[in-house]
C-alpha cells in the first residue's frame, strides 16, 4: 500500500465520520442473551456504538422467597436459600443458619463450625472457578473453561460426597451440620461423619485447584487480547462502589480491603491464615485477578483447617420442634458473590415473622445504569462477564 | 464463634451508641448483635447523610409490615401498633453494621428517597415500594422492578394471600409437622409409635437433631424411615427445578 493510499484512506474515514449521523438507537440485550448468566434484559440506548443509558429489567426469575419464607419453618427455609445463588449453594445456608442458631442462643460444636467452613471455602473455589471459565468464554477464549470446569468438577465431587448434593446440598441443619450418610436411627450407629479418604481427597483437589490457577496465569492474565478487552474497562471507584452496595471480590478490586471474613465471626476463620487479594485500578481486569489469587487463598484455607479439624459432636442440642424466641438479628457473611445477609424477625413462632434476604448479586448488578453509560458495546459484555452475577441472586 | 459471647453485645451497643449520636438520636438498641438506631421520619434524610461519613457502605433497604392480621403465616407476638418499619443497613469498612429504621403509618406511607445520599438506594426502595406499597418521594422511576406491569397488589404485605397455599394446603401428605400457623401439637406426648411416626415424616426436621424421638420409638421401623424421609425431602423442594442447569 502506497502512503497516497494511506493518505486516501485517512481521508475517507474522516470525511465519513464526520457526515455520519448517528441517531441515537435503542437495543435490546436479552431476557434471553448468552452472556447474561440467566435471564437479564437490558435496554440500552446507544449512540453508534456507546451506550449513553442503560436500563436492566429484572425479575424473570422472581420466586418470591421472602414471602415464602414466612409460611415455613426454620428448618424447611435451608431449601429455599439454597437456590438464591446456585452457583455456590452451601454458602447461602450459612448465615441464615448462623442468625437462627444466635437466636436460639446455640452453640455450635467446633468440629460443624469447621466443616461449614471447609465446605463454604470449597463452594467459593467452585463458584470463582465457573466465573474463570465463563468470562473468558464471554471474550471469546473456550479453553481455559476446560480447564476450570475440569478442576471444578472434582470440588463439586467432594461437595456431593458430604452433603449429598452437587448444587443444592441442604446440609445444614440448626445447631449443625446433617450426619452425613442419610442419617436418622438407622444409620446413626454406621458413621455421622465426613467420608472416608475425605481430607486425602481434598488436600489433592485443593493441589490440582492450585495448579489450574497457575494454567490461568498463563492462559488468560498473560493473553494480550485479555489485556485489551478488560484493562482499563468498566472502573468502579472506591467510593462509587460502596454507594451502590456493591460487595465481595467487586469491591476488592476496586481497591477497598473489606472482607467479612477477617471482621465477622460467623465461622472461625480467625483461627486461619490467610490473604485479602485486592485490586488496584477497579476494572474488569481486576476483578478476575482478585477471584484468581482469591481461590489460592481459598486452597490454603482449606488445607489449613482439614488439618486443624476438631473432633467432637456434629450438632447442638435442638429441641425437636425448634421455636425460635422473639427478637430482631442481621447476619451477614462473605459469600463468593459478595455479603450475603439475613435479617431476621422472630415473633417467637416456628418460621420467621420477615425475612429480609441481603443478596450480593442484586447490589453488584444495581451500579450498571451509572457503570455502562459511555462504553461501547463490546465492552458490555466484558463488564457484565466481570461482575459475576447470577440471575438467581439477584431476583431471589 | 471467635469473639466470647460476652464479647460481641458489649461491641454492638457501642456501635449502636455511636451511631445514635451521629445521627441524634437516643432511642436505639443492640439485641442479638444487631445494632439499630430509630430515628424519625422527617430526619430520614439527615440521618442517612450524617452517617454516610462514618459508615459508606450501602447495604440493603426493606420494611417490614406490622399487622395483627396477617393471611398467612403466624401473626405477632401480642397486639402490635399497625405500620410499615422502613429499615435500611449501612456498613463502615471495619466490619461493624448498623441498621436505621423509621415508622410509617399505614394511611400515609411517604417517605423521602434516599437516591440522592446513597445511588444503590435506587433498586431497593423500588422493590420495597412495590412489595409493600410505600412511595418514596422523589424517586427517579417508581416502577416495578421484579413484577410484572400489570401486577396489582403489595405482595409483601401481611394481608396479602399467598395463593398457592390459598389453592392447595401445604405440606401436602407426606409432611406432618404442622406448619406454622397450623399449630401441631400432637408431636410432643402420645406413645412412642406415634412419635416415631411424626418424626419420619417431617423430612428435613428429622436429621434437625434429637434421634431420642426415634430412639424411643423403638427400632421397629429403621427402614420405613428412611424412606419416608426420601419422599418428604423430595416434597419439600418445590424450587427443586431451579438451578442445576443453569450453569
Amino acid at each position: 500500500m502506497t502512503d497516497q493510499h494511506l493518505t486516501a484512506m485517512h481521508h475517507s474515514e474522516v470525511k465519513v465520520s464526520v457526515e455520519l449521523e448517528t441517531p441515537e438507537m435503542t437495543l435490546n440485550l436479552g431476557p434471553q442473551h448468552p452472556s447474561t448468566h440467566g435471564v437479564l434484559r437490558l435496554v440500552a440506548k446507544v449512540d453508534g456504538e456507546v451506550i449513553t443509558e442503560v436500563d436492566p429489567v429484572i425479575g424473570y426469575m422472581h420466586r418470591g422467597y421472602e414471602k415464602l419464607a414466612e409460611v415455613r419453618t426454620y428448618p424447611q427455609i435451608t431449601a429455599l436459600v439454597n437456590r438464591i445463588d446456585w452457583v455456590s449453594g452451601f454458602a447461602n445456608e450459612i448465615p441464615f443458619m448462623v442468625a437462627t442458631e444466635r437466636l436460639l442462643e446455640l452453640e455450635v460444636p467446633p468440629r460443624a463450625q469447621y466443616i461449614r467452613l471447609v465446605l463454604t471455602e470449597m463452594a467459593r473455589i467452585s463458584s470463582h472457578l465457573v466465573f474463570m471459565s465463563s468470562f473468558p468464554l464471554e471474550l471469546g477464549a473456550a479453553t481455559p473453561l476446560m480447564h476450570a470446569l475440569r478442576e471444578r468438577e472434582r470440588v463439586l465431587d467432594l461437595i456431593e460426597g458430604v452433603t449429598g448434593g452437587r448444587f443444592h446440598p441442604n446440609f445444614n441443619r440448626v445447631g449443625g451440620v446433617k450426619p452425613a450418610y442419610g442419617g436418622g436411627s438407622s444409620t446413626k450407629k454406621m458413621s455421622q461423619d465426613l467420608p472416608a479418604g475425605f481430607f486425602d481427597d481434598t488436600k489433592a483437589a485443593m493441589t490440582k485447584v492450585e495448579q489450574v490457577c497457575d494454567d490461568m496465569v498463563n492462559l488468560v492474565l498473560g493473553n494480550e487480547i485479555f489485556h485489551q478487552r478488560t484493562k482499563g474497562v468498566g472502573i468502579i471507584p472506591k467510593d462509587k462502589a460502596l454507594e451502590y452496595g456493591v460487595s465481595g471480590p467487586n469491591l476488592r478490586a476496586s481497591g477497598v480491603g473489606f472482607d467479612l471474613r477477617q471482621t465477622g465471626d460467623y465461622l472461625p476463620y480467625a483461627d486461619l491464615d490467610f490473604e485479602v487479594p485486592i485490586g488496584v485500578n477497579g476494572d474488569s481486569y481486576d476483578r478476575y485477578w482478585v477471584r484468581l489469587e482469591e481461590i489460592r487463598q481459598s486452597a490454603r484455607i482449606v488445607v489449613q483447617a482439614i488439618d486443624g479439624m476438631p473432633s467432637g459432636e456434629l450438632q447442638a442440642k435442638v429441641p425437636r420442634i425448634i421455636k425460635v424466641p422473639k427478637g430482631e438479628i442481621y447476619v451477614r457473611a462473605e459469600n463468593p458473590k459478595g455479603e450475603m445477609g439475613y435479617f431476621v424477625v422472630s415473633e417467637g413462632g416456628r418460621g420467621p415473622y420477615r425475612l429480609k434476604i441481603r443478596s450480593a448479586s442484586f447490589s453488584n448488578l444495581s451500579v450498571l445504569p451509572w457503570l455502562l453509560p459511555g462504553h461501547v458495546i463490546p465492552d458490555l459484555i466484558a463488564i457484565l462477564g466481570s461482575l459475576d452475577f447470577v440471575l438467581g441472586d439477584v431476583d431471589r | 464463634m471467635t469473639e466470647s459471647p460476652s464479647e460481641a453485645p458489649a461491641a454492638a451497643a457501642g456501635v449502636a451508641e455511636r451511631f445514635a449520636g451521629i445521627v441524634g438520636s437516643d432511642d436505639w438498641s443492640a439485641d442479638f448483635a444487631t445494632p439499630k438506631v430509630r430515628v424519625s421520619r422527617d430526619g430520614w434524610i439527615a440521618a442517612h447523610a450524617a452517617a454516610k461519613e462514618h459508615a459508606p457502605f450501602f447495604s440493603w433497604l426493606s420494611a417490614v409490615d406490622w399487622s395483627s392480621e396477617v393471611a398467612v403465616g403466624d401473626p405477632p407476638d401480642g397486639d402490635v401498633e399497625a405500620r410499615f418499619e422502613v429499615i435500611s443497613c449501612l456498613g463502615d469498612l471495619d466490619g461493624n453494621f448498623v441498621l436505621l429504621s423509621t415508622d410509617l403509618p399505614k394511611d400515609d406511607a411517604v417517605l423521602p428517597t434516599l437516591v440522592d445520599t446513597f445511588g444503590g438506594a435506587n433498586w431497593h426502595e423500588r422493590e420495597a415500594a412495590e412489595m409493600f406499597g410505600i412511595i418514596f418521594d422523589g424517586h427517579p422511576q417508581l416502577t416495578h422492578l421484579y413484577l410484572t406491569d400489570e401486577f396489582e397488589g403489595y405482595p409483601l404485605r401481611k394481608t396479602f394471600p399467598l395463593l398457592s397455599r390459598e389453592v392447595k394446603p401445604w405440606p401436602g401428605t407426606v409432611d406432618v409437622e404442622g406448619m406454622p400457623s397450623e399449630e401441631n401439637e400432637e408431636a410432643g406426648d402420645g406413645d412412642a409409635e406415634d412419635e416415631g411416626a411424626a418424626e419420619a415424616g417431617d423430612g428435613d426436621a428429622d436429621d434437625e437433631g434429637d434421634d431420642e424421638g426415634a430412639a424411643e420409638a423403638g427400632d421397629g421401623d429403621a427402614d420405613d424411615e428412611g424412606e419416608d424421609e426420601g419422599a418428604a425431602e423430595a416434597g419439600d423442594g418445590d424450587a427443586d427445578d431451579e438451578g442445576e442447569d443453569e450453569s
